[in-house]
């Protein structure tokens, strides 16, 4: 054998000057690339110096010779002739390579720059054939090209001419595609058009790569020294100057060092916004998480923003923690289409959400309703794109008091015996507890309609009907968007709301046919079983703990692991607090792995931690999207942050507290692969929202903008600077990433790479009907295993056999929670057992009631997916349901009734202060039926911030509502957020600059210890 | 011959503008002439959407009414300016862009308001039904490709067949029909037309109040029933297709008559108690 290896080493190695040399002459990108290096000579050898060869880079040309010789820049060491073989032969296995690593049988030495340059040269031998000459997309017949490329709202086919984007569109399926499924339900046969949908959004995109706010090199703010005065209280006023990206690194990467070695580990704090891009590899959950685990970053702790409820309430009756208390959804859709006679979406808006990432996929369904002659019923207090769409009644309870609506109906299905006995007798735990509550017998409080008319100002009658529909119905039941989620779940103990709709559920036979959770949002017949992961399954970041990777890309994309050391973390919501104090008591940790994982708590600083001293913080979404976020701009303004570097692609928000600002670029101008509205992980199967499962190569359709460079490359960059630059990407582009990873994926059977980079996408077939999925939670009426194609819950979260029965103490739905009962049965924030708990600000909230009386709601927003989109002078500012323009400046949208506004002397389009003690914020008037007397509705995720004093403490015309929500956890014993119990005041702006008082600092100098 | 006509269904119009952002795609940035120049970023629209509402809590709707340049074949734009605006075999107006550089009072030739004035390049523009991709063998303009239902639905057909499609499916102009325009309309009821509404309850043998459901409702003009309807499961009910301004009716529910006013707005009756 050894003989072979070395014939195949020494042979391979012999040829690879004149190969390099012939590519050259063919290829002129790799004529450049050789150009790259001048006088670098590389050394390739084994470890005991048997055998050597030595290659030097001169004037773009390469020299060979046989032999060890002291003088090479970069050594490539082999432990024998096997390694060498494994490693340098055509077609090499990848587990072999990075096995050969992680033993320390192959190392690569030499300055990173120049190491990592020879690595890559090597691989491009292979890739350069196929990206020089451009053989990848598909040439029109008018000159343009035509790619692929993946948004949160769709994939596209990206045209381009002359190295500009030229347009997008949709991908319309050509005859080659996979056919479509069909459902058959009442005698009528439905299929979905083969082609793909977009958001508003994702058909916007080109006006965001081609935004003027684009930032576009790297830049330092004027009045920041690194060496001398670096004037803190100046962010977010003193403007920037541009620098080279030399600078700006030396910059970065020398304050990354300092506050490492006079602090300690862990004084470097990552955080990022939870959506800018798209891609499995070049996505934050993958490339950003291997960046932060080798710098040893103190994270930030993301609460579940858009399951807030579901999360801290949901889970303790069933289960579902991986999902954040997001239910199973397999085969739901046809199950619906065949058996629903009735469908309740609740606090559920699909049509503005698209569930999530999901287009306008549903839509598509939803329009079959009528067809069907499925009933609808809308519970919004905001007559939702949904409800507007499907028309169905429309109940309008007032903002946070959906619980006593939810109760008031189990209450009528008890009085009136309208729920499924037996499966409550059979399949659930607890039920007498609840329906002692729920009939006053605690209390002397019966949990009537009338009871809840005086709390929801909904009338009695009026629940009763819908209680008695439901009951004597088969029902699905759409609580939230995918369902999990809705704006009634991000509600002061919106937990309790999240339960009502577990608890209703399981009181009529959750399921059963035609029972189940569910709006035709999520659950399509597709394939469930053809193995891609989504972008939250860890992709590159060779991350199993704090990503989906362990389930996904584990075994199969090898990679050195990746694990962040820093065992330190900041709670999102109150990283205000964290940094200006620099102390924060105990908070509740997510961890999802089991439903008790959330009483978990942590302290920051940890035990052996100081206190972050930098702040590295990845786009900028804070101010629009988290709650009294005054407080994330006043945050910026002490020196309790020494050093902010800010890498965005846009100019906004947060951006401009930054000290230095490094210019990422957009997907569209690097390499990824994706899967449309795949996220994985949390969301585990999310493309059964779609109607097809389409998974695409993201061409690198134009170069960088400017200076900007992709995260991986800025990335990459940094390491390099800290010696990491090999240990960050393996000696890989991002381009040989993808592939690595397209590799560890089902693709590869099924369409070959050079198929699959050539049209840019594959259509996987759906499952024949006879193989669809097994209805959700059918196994669990049945009282069989769980027989849904996914890993969790883990085996250990069962009390009896493996997969059998829910993951629940008993097994069975608790309507009596066991977790909570062990955890604080006393708990009056969120008792073992479902209740109503009146709001911490709303009309209870009297004296406040009094001076701010009007209760805003700020739902996802419609036409943006939360900041991205909104803002940087795209094509979205120009809908006048998300931005209306008035003298040359693009106001966010405040809506409000009629008669409000009348009270007020409000006319449409006015320019309106809306206010409460917590700041002022200025948008445009939209007037609308939409909404009740009593309640206001703006959409959350303003991209800008725009204060119009000082920042942090003047009033905002950007449109960030959120200044003006509540900062208070949805329940004690929760990091979540609560943002649609907010009272707030509304009058017509005078043009004034309001101030208020900033957070004081509680910090007394005492919580530092420095080398 | 195969003539462009376009279908817009206010049923299937979800509100989601992503047609104004595929024409914002298509022509912002780009040039096509001689088909036309850029559109402007801002302050300019080929495609526009209005919301309109209809009634009030609880029984309010919401809808969405897309409108682009009509391509009438009667076309009051090439009476007033011949020499800009012209109509291709297919039935689309194109106007000039050279002609139309320097002119801003042709913005005013079009009764709809579908000629936009861009203050960038000085010159007159509108939607061209994406002419220079369907000379390029696209089937449909970016606004239709890109509509999730086709609520806006191109239908490439002879105008002898195109009429009697408009007939049986009951389409109709959104402005006059003098003007012989070329984008009809579906369901335009739910913008032109209003209703009356309201909900009846009735108490229960419990002694509670309850949505009265199947009730049956009648509306009179005078003596003269026009219409009848069953209430749904909240003792709802609706007559929809009424003319604005239609002035005064009488609903009749178990033995009780009530009033209705109707004005440019929907009217409802509230609750009546049987």
């Amino acid at each position: 054998m050894e003989m072979t290896d070395k014939i195949l080493v020494s042979g391979t190695l012999f040829v690879l000057d004149k190969t390099l040399n012939a590519l050259a002459a063919v290829f002129p990108d790799f004529k450049e690339e050789l150009l790259k290096k001048d006088n670098l000579t590389v050394q390739l050898k084994l470890r005991d110096n048997s055998y050597g060869r030595c290659f030097t880079f001169k004037n773009g040309k390469v020299t060979g010779r046989t032999g060890i010789f002291n003088s090479a820049t970069v050594v490539m060491v082999f432990e024998d002739w096997r390694i060498a073989r494994e490693v340098v032969a055509l077609i090499r296995n990848q587990m072999d390579f990075v096995n050969a690593a992680k033993q320390g049988q192959l190392a690569l030495h030499g300055p990173d720059e120049d190491a990592q340059w020879f690595a890559a040269l090597l691989l491009k031998v292979f890739t350069a054939p196929l990206l020089s000459t451009g053989l990848y997309g598909t040439k029109m017949k008018n000159g343009e090209m035509r790619y692929v490329n993946g948004t949160n709202g769709g994939p596209v086919f990206v045209y381009v001419k002359d190295g500009k984007i030229v347009r997008m569109t949709p991908i319309d399926f050509d005859e080659t595609d996979a056919d479509t499924w069909t459902i058959t339900a009442r005698g009528k046969k439905f299929s979905p058009p083969r082609r793909t949908t977009l958001a508003p959004h994702a058909m916007a995109q080109k006006g965001m790569v081609y935004s003027p706010k684009r930032i576009l090199y790297p830049m330092k703010r004027v009045d920041f020294d690194v060496n001398g005065e670096r004037n803190y209280e100046n962010r977010g006023v003193s403007g920037y100057e541009r620098i080279s990206w030399d600078e700006a690194l030396d910059i970065v990467c020398s304050e990354m060092v300092r506050v490492r070695k006079e602090y300690g580990p862990g004084t470097i704090f990552g955080s990022h916004g939870s959506h800018h891009t798209w891609g499995n590899v070049g996505y934050y959950l993958s490339c950003l998480k291997r960046f932060f685990n080798v710098i040893g970053a103190t994270t930030c702790l993301h609460n579940p923003d858009s399951w807030e409820g579901f999360c801290w309430g949901a889970v303790h009756h069933y289960g579902g923690s991986t999902r954040n208390g997001g239910v199973e959804p397999y085969n739901t859709v046809e199950d619906c289409m065949q058996n629903a006679e009735m469908i309740v979406f609740w606090s559920s808006d699909p049509e503005s959400t698209s569930g999530v990432y999901a287009a306008q996929e549903g839509t598509i369904r939803r329009n079959w309703i009528k067809d069907l002659g499925i009933e609808v019923v809308h519970i919004d207090p905001y007559l939702n794109s949904t409800a507007s769409f499907l028309g169905g009644r429309w109940i309008s309870p007032r903002p946070a008091t959906d619980t006593p609506l939810a109760l008031a109906i189990a209450y009528t299905w008890i009085t009136e015996g309208l729920y499924d006995k037996d499966y409550v007798a059979t399949r659930t735990y607890g039920f007498d507890v609840w329906k002692k509550y729920l009939l006053g017998e605690d209390d002397g409080v019966p949990k009537s309609p009338e009871w809840q008319e005086a709390i929801t100002g909904v009338e009695a009658r009026v629940v009763r009907a819908l209680a008695r529909e439901w009951g004597s119905k088969k029902t699905y039941l759409a609580a939230g968007g995918i369902p999990a989620f809705g704006s009634a779940c991000r509600t002061a103990f919106g937990t309790e709301w999240a339960r009502a709709m577990v608890c209703l559920l399981a009181m009529q036979g959750w399921g059963k046919p035609g029972i189940n959770f569910g709006g035709l949002q999520y659950g399509t017949p597709l394939d469930s079983r053809f193995h891609f992961p989504g972008y939250a399954d860890g992709g590159f970041s060779g991350d199993c703990v704090t990503s989906g990777a362990m389930v996904s890309t584990y075994n199969r994309v090898p990679q050195t692991p990746s694990l962040n050391s820093v065992r330190q973390q900041i709670p999102r919501l109150r990283l205000p607090e964290a940094i200006m104090n620099r102390e924060l008591d105990a908070f509740h940790v997510h961890d999802v792995h089991s439903v008790t994982g959330q009483f978990q708590t942590a302290k920051y600083p940890a035990p052996g931690f100081n206190p972050v001293k930098m702040y590295y913080k990845y786009g900028g979404s804070h101010i629009g999207t988290q709650s009294n976020t005054s407080r994330f701009a006043q945050m910026y303004r002490c020196d309790s942050l020494q050093f902010v570097v800010n890498q965005s692609i846009w100019f906004e928000g947060e951006c401009k507290f930054a000290d230095v600002i490094l210019p990422a670029c957009t997907n569209f101008e690097r390499w990824d692969v994706g899967e449309m509205s795949s996220s994985g992980g949390y969301i585990d199967r999310t493309y059964l929202q779609n109607n097809h499962r389409v998974i695409f190569v993201q061409h690198k359709c134009i170069e960088p903008l400017g200076e900007s460079k992709s995260d991986f490359d800025i990335f990459y960059d940094v390491c390099c600077r800290l010696g990491l630059g090999q240990v960050f990407c393996e000696g890989n582009s991002l381009y040989d990433w993808v592939v690595r990873y397209y590799n560890g994926t089902d693709m590869p059977k099924v369409m070959p790479w050079a198929k699959f980079i050539q049209k840019g996408y594959y259509v996987v077939p759906p499952l024949p009907e006879n193989r669809r999925d097994e209805v959700a939670y059918r196994w669990f009426v049945e009282g069989g295993k769980k027989n849904s194609p996914e890993l969790t819950p883990l085996p250990s979260e069962y009390a009896g056999r493996y997969a059998e029965g829910l993951q629940t103490q008993t097994g069975l739905f608790e309507f009596e929670c066991n977790t909570l009962k062990r955890f604080d049965p006393n708990d009056e924030e969120r008792l073992p057992i479902c209740t109503y708990i009146p709001s911490f600000e709303g009309r209870e909230t009297t004296e406040l009631y009094a001076k701010y009386p009007l209760q805003m709601i700020s739902p996802h927003a419609k036409f943006s997916f939360h900041t991205m989109g909104d803002g940087k002078e795209g094509y979205i500012n120009e809908i006048e349901e998300h931005r209306i323009k008035i003298d040359g400046y693009y106001y966010w949208v405040f809506r409000m009734n009629a008669d409000d506004a009348a009270a007020r002397g409000l006319k449409q389009h006015d320019l309106v202060e809306v206010f409460n003690d917590r700041g002022y914020v200025i948008c445009a008037l939209d007037i609308t039926n939409r909404l009740p007397s009593g309640t206001v509705h703006s959409y959350e995720s303003c991209a800008d911030y725009d204060p119009l004093g000082e920042p942090g403490v003047s009033t905002d015309r950007a449109g960030c509502v959120n200044i003006l929500t509540p900062e208070r956890m949805i329940t004690k014993h929760a990091h979540g957020l609560a943002v649609n119990s907010c009272l707030v005041e509304v009058r017509k702006w005078d043009g004034q600059v309001r101030t208020w008082e900033p957070m004081k600092s509680t910090y007394k100098g005492d919580k530092e210890v420095k080398a | 011959m195969s003539k462009f006509h376009i279908v817009v269904d206010l049923a299937k119009c979800v509100g989601c503008h992503t047609c104004i952002m595929a024409c914002k795609d298509e022509h912002c940035g780009n040039c096509w002439l001689p088909y036309t120049d850029e559109q402007r970023r801002e302050d300019e629209k080929w495609i526009r959407i209005k919301r309109v509402e209809r009634g009030n809590y609880p029984h309010a709707q919401v809808h969405y009414l897309p409108s682009i340049c009509n391509h009438c074949d009667n076309a009051a734009c090439i009476k007033a300016y011949p020499d800009v605006f012209f109509k291709r075999e297919d039935g689309i107006v194109m106007m000039d862009p050279v002609k139309a550089k320097g002119r801003p009072e042709i913005k005013d030739a079009c009764p709809f308001g579908a000629i936009d004035w861009n203050e960038d390049l000085q010159v007159a523009q509108k939607c061209t039904g994406c002419a220079h991709l369907l000379d390029d063998g696209w089937k449909e303009p970016r606004c239709v490709q890109v509509c999730p239902l086709r609520a806006l639905r191109i239908v490439k057909c002879d105008d002898g067949d195109f009429e009697k499609l408009a007939m049986v499916k009951g389409l109709e102009p959104l402005h006059g029909a003098g003007a012989k325009p070329r984008v009809v309309y579906k369901n335009l009821h739910l913008y032109k037309n209003v209703y009356v509404c309201g909900a009846v309850e009735t108490t229960g043998k419990d002694g509670l109040k309850t949505c009265a459901k199947g009730v049956q409702v009648e509306l009179c003009k005078g003596d003269e029933v026009v219409a009848t309807t069953v209430t749904d499961m909240f003792g709802d009910f609706y007559f929809d297709k009424l003319d604005k301004n239609s002035g005064e009716y009488i609903v009749k529910v178990g033995g009780q008559t009530l009033k209705a006013t109707v004005g440019a707005e929907c009217a409802d009756v509230g609750l009546i108690t049987l």
